[in-house]
């Protein structure tokens, strides 16, 4: 997996016409970016869901998804595991969608037998504001550990690009002072803030 | 109204033709990037297809302007376009921003004197697709 900040509107391309406005009133008319890249389509499916970004995305109508079993990604519980079922399944759906497109069965149809572990790259634009938002929740010990993983990358990214904007972002508990998960708390805090204090 | 592009994303349409090309080549988007940035007949040649693409590579910037307009003339543009964000400045002066497809999508809506401004606006940022909308095809 990688992620990097392709292009974003610097801040000091704003300072001269600011006003009075604030850091966090000019998030939301600042844009970030970034290659998203080989990540599972596990991991996209969740990053959709953030609605105030735009995407771009493979599309395995038009991309076939030659070597499919050469390009996934294996959770590292799985790996622990060592458990064969799972390569074994990653095999059979490779022949199966190889079988299903040799046979002229058109790619959009034939994807339906891949699975969530097809690995896939994006695109992927949001402003300073939902960024914000994007690193309070998916930065937190409690997000899933590719999706935590790619919003930690991007934050390093964006950090090393824009320190003066992007050195109080992280997960929830670092923005807030407080863990906002409730019952759901890691109970880890000081740990995380540690983490991400710049 | 009086509108002045202040700031924007680095390499606007490098970045819709990336975009482009992301979503049918299989080729890494940092990678498209990475050649289109030191080709900009490439990156002409790519946007000019723009028509058959889906609207939404045109999102993968942002456009802050400065625009000088009365309380009145700025509801009527929120209430015309919920793209485009808006914050007070000061008397009749306000910090608007937005991407390219809300430039684009509220010209094609609307022919006014603010549609018109905001779409010259873009001319030097992203020529191809400002000549595009002048020639009414994107």
């Amino acid at each position: 997996m990688k992620a990097k900040l392709l292009a974003y509107t610097p801040l000091s391309s704003l300072t001269g016409c600011r006003g009075e406005l604030t850091l966090r009133e000019l998030l939301p008319h600042m844009g970030y970016t970034f290659a998203v890249e080989k990540i599972s389509r596990a991991c996209s499916h969740q990053l959709v869901r953030h609605r105030l970004a735009s995407f771009s995305q493979q599309s395995q109508r038009y991309i076939t998804a030659r070597r499919f079993s050469e390009r996934f990604v294996t959770p590292p519980s799985v790996e622990a595991a060592g458990e064969p079922v799972f390569l074994e399944l990653v095999e059979k759906a490779s022949e199966a969608y190889q079988r299903l497109v040799d046979r002229g069965v058109p790619k959009e149809d034939a994807r339906f037998v891949l699975p969530n572990a097809a690995e896939t790259s994006l695109l992927m634009t949001m402003d300073g504001r939902s960024l914000f938002h994007f690193f309070g929740l998916r930065c937190c010990n409690r997000a899933q550990w590719e999706m935590r993983a790619l919003a930690d990358a991007m934050l390093g990214e964006a950090r090393a690009a824009e320190p003066e904007v992007f050195d109080d972002a992280g997960p929830y508990c670092y923005q807030l002072g407080y863990c906002p998960e409730g019952r759901f708390t890691c109970g880890r805090m000081q740990e995380a803030v540690e983490k991400y204090r710049a | 109204m009086k509108v002045k592009l202040v700031a924007h994303t680095s390499g606007v349409e490098a970045l819709v033709a990336t975009s482009m090309l992301t979503t049918t080549s299989g080729s890494l988007p940092s990678a498209i990037h990475g050649r289109l940035m030191g080709s900009p007949e490439e990156v002409a040649e790519v946007v000019g297809r723009l028509e058959v693409q889906h609207g939404n590579v045109l999102e993968h910037n942002r456009l802050v302007w400065v625009i000088d307009a009365t309380s009145d003339e700025v509801l009527e543009a929120m209430l015309d376009t919920k793209f485009l964000h808006l914050t007070r400045l000061g008397d009749d002066k306000w910090l608007m921003s937005g991407n390219l497809r809300a430039v684009v999508e509220y010209a094609q809506s609307k022919d006014s004197a603010f549609t018109r401004e905001l779409t010259d606006s873009v001319r030097d940022v992203a020529p191809t697709v400002y000549r595009s909308v002048r020639r009414g095809r994107t």
